[in-house]
């Protein structure tokens, strides 16, 4: 088969360590971040536990959306649910590809959207409350929860954090920070982030352009580490 | 093992007869397992009276099989309830990813596949790259739309690093910064991007932004001769791509000369538009694809409507599988007072138009045969001083190109630009 072939052949050439580069920007600064394999490997394994709380499984049909440079947030989510065996499909965060978001929530047996935000929310228009009553979870940006909490949905929350992401688990006690790579600070509102883990980027203390708040302490899900609830984006 | 132009030697430069035999036998290991789990290949074969013990060869294959249109997968999708339009082999769950097409012609159509590392698409794709130059540790920009999955697998796979900034449209300004930044050798080029590098033109120098690169790939739609002119003077070596009925893509290699197929991944025929006898070698044909490698959602002679020349000449570059050069879709031929013509007559009218040369526009036709010639067109609103002149000159240029006058309606770009879907603008609309 092709791509047997291809992949063996491939597999022979050297690898090098990044798995990928991005950038978040923060007021309107670009900050570059590479990604290790290692680093991939471990979102990958954080991700799926976040999915398997919220049910996925073989049984399930995931709708991820995320532009295509959001895949070092979104692709450890895409890989994960790949390995729990759910099959997944992508939507993009354009308002001309919403339709796509809303086709798939339509015609597949689609028991989580993850990652949905304001613009596509706005973007499927009336289709919305169709949407957020088919899909059991619904996995929001903080941007579009309010509009799908109007359509009807109860949205957990899933969010960006400079080069990281948080995830709110079923309990909905804020969102989760994986404490192994990262570790959030909190002054005067704004939220400020430090490497933890042995990531390919490091930062300290710095700014996320995010207004926030922390919680510490266990959740009632068992995991021990930061949570985070975002008020406000400041220009990221 | 790759060699220092092919990533998989053996196979790309494969004897023509030896690729043959490879077909048939995956073709004769396809038409029992279709013939038992696609239900509407079987309501197909049954309309038709095909069973799989017909099909004995290659030849009895392309003789007796019937073709699939996507308004087959599209009526069957809508009487049956069934999301695949019947071609889904698996269940559902045993897919890994469902993905779709742009949906610029019409409602997007449903594919899936059960992959583990790589996705299949874009896994045939990396044999391209391989060639156009990317190499271990090559920075690649791999944004780009996500519609037929993780595009920058190919990327990864070669061993290159993929730098994931937004490309899409507004997202150039900051891309050009990642250029500069990584010196990336290859990346991804749609019409819609070309238009917003056309206005970064003037700010920044796009020769030295892209003297890093060894090519960039160009696809979703036909690439005008102002584009081409313009991307040569940047420097950039643009390699043409498409799909094969969407079961892989097809790209042009150094040689610039078709664009190649993957004929051990697909079958490819080139048929009369209007019947069903293939056409002779090289002359106008529509595209018809068959899944070798998809056991999950196999398309089955499943007719693209897309319209190329093909050949099946080795090319110069040593590769034999098959090439073709895309023409245009079938259909897209429009009839207006007695008079023909197609998308790409008003695409040159356009660029003649320097505040419409990026030729972003729409061809509003409620019917292929219309009375009046309706097209909307994007104008750049920082160049343009007077709209009634453009609109003289605009409809004067596609008076000459068309023979008939045009009713305009003229936008600016930005505005234009937001009708489109998955990187491309649809080039013929009802209303």
């Amino acid at each position: 088969m092709t791509l047997a072939s291809t992949t063996a052949a491939a597999a022979a050439l050297p690898r090098p360590w990044q798995w990928g580069i991005s950038r978040y920007d923060i007021a309107g600064q670009h900050v570059y971040f590479e990604i290790s394999w290692d680093d991939w490997r471990r979102d990958t394994a954080w991700a799926r536990a976040m999915l398997a709380d919220h049910g996925t499984g073989p049984d399930a049909g995931l709708v991820i959306v995320g532009g295509s440079f959001e895949s070092p947030w979104f692709d450890p989510f895409e890989t994960a649910a790949r390995e729990l065996g759910a099959p997944y499909s992508t939507g993009e965060i354009w308002a001309f590809e919403a339709f796509r978001t809303g086709m798939y929530a339509r015609r597949l047996p689609i028991t989580m959207i993850f990652g949905i935000d304001r613009t596509v929310a706005e973007g499927l228009g009336d289709e919305l409350a169709e949407v957020a009553g088919r899909v059991p979870v619904i996995v929001a940006r903080p941007d579009a929860a309010g509009l799908l909490a109007e359509a009807g949905a109860q949205p957990f929350i899933v969010t960006r954090v400079g080069p990281a992401i948080a995830v709110e688990c079923p309990h909905r006690s804020g969102a989760h920070l994986n404490g192994a790579e990262w570790t959030l600070a909190e002054r005067g509102g704004e939220l400020f982030i430090s490497t933890a883990g042995p990531r390919a980027h490091r930062v300290s203390e710095a700014a996320t352009g995010l207004a926030g708040r922390l919680a510490e302490g266990p959740c009632p899900c068992g995991r021990t580490g930061q949570r985070v609830t975002v008020t406000e984006t400041q220009g990221a | 093992m790759p060699d220092d132009r092919f990533l998989e030697p053996e196979i790309e430069t494969m004897p023509r007869a030896s690729l043959a035999a490879l077909q048939e036998e995956r073709i004769l290991e396809l038409v029992p397992y279709v013939y038992e789990r696609s239900a509407l290949v079987r309501r197909k074969w049954e309309e038709a009276r095909v069973k799989p013990s017909d099909i004995g060869s290659l030849a009895d294959f392309t003789e007796r099989v019937p073709f699939i249109t996507k308004d087959d997968i599209r009526r069957f999708r809508d009487q049956a309830g069934d999301p695949f339009g019947g071609l889904l082999c698996t269940r559902y769950a045993d897919t890994s990813t469902v993905f779709s097409t742009s949906g610029t012609t019409g409602d997007a159509t449903l594919y899936a596949h059960a992959w583990d590392q790589w996705h299949p698409f874009w896994a045939a794709t990396a044999r391209d790259l391989w060639e156009i130059g990317v190499r271990p540790g090559d920075y690649v920009l791999g944004s780009g739309f996500k519609m037929r999955g993780p595009l920058y697998h190919s990327d990864q796979m070669l061993g290159a690093i993929p730098v994931m900034v937004s490309t899409a449209i507004g997202g150039w300004a900051t891309a050009l910064d990642a250029i500069r930044r990584y010196r990336p050798v290859y990346a991804q080029l749609t019409g819609l991007a070309l238009a917003e590098l056309d206005h970064l033109s003037r700010d920044n120098d796009m020769r030295e932004l892209f003297s890093s690169f060894k090519g960039a790939g160009f696809a979703g739609e036909p690439l005008g001769m102002r584009a081409r002119q313009q991307l040569k003077t940047w420097g950039v070596e643009v390699y043409v791509w498409t799909s094969t009925g969407d079961v892989t893509g097809a790209f042009e290699c150094r040689q610039h000369d078709g664009c190649h197929a993957w004929e051990d991944c697909v079958l490819l025929e080139a048929v009369d538009p209007a019947g069903t006898a293939p056409v002779a070698e090289g002359e106008l044909g529509e595209l018809v694809a068959t899944s070798l490698d998809n056991p999950v959602t196999p398309l089955v002679r499943f007719r693209s409507d897309d319209i190329i020349r093909m050949t099946r000449r080795p090319c110069a570059c040593g590769r034999t599988h098959a090439r073709f050069w895309p023409v245009g879709r079938k259909g897209d031929e429009t009839i207006v007072a007695g008079r023909s013509f197609v998308p790409m007559d008003i695409w040159r009218a356009l660029e003649q138009v320097p505040e419409t040369a990026t030729a972003l526009f729409q061809l509003v036709r409620p019917a292929r045969e219309i009375d009046e010639l309706k097209v909307r067109v994007g104008y750049d609103p920082d160049t343009t001083t007077s709209i009634p002149d453009l609109r003289d000159q605009v409809s004067e240029a596609i008076m000459s190109a068309v023979g008939v006058p045009p009713v305009l309606e003229l936008l600016p770009e930005p505005e234009l630009l937001a009708r489109g879907r998955g990187g491309k603008l649809p080039r013929v609309v009802k209303s």
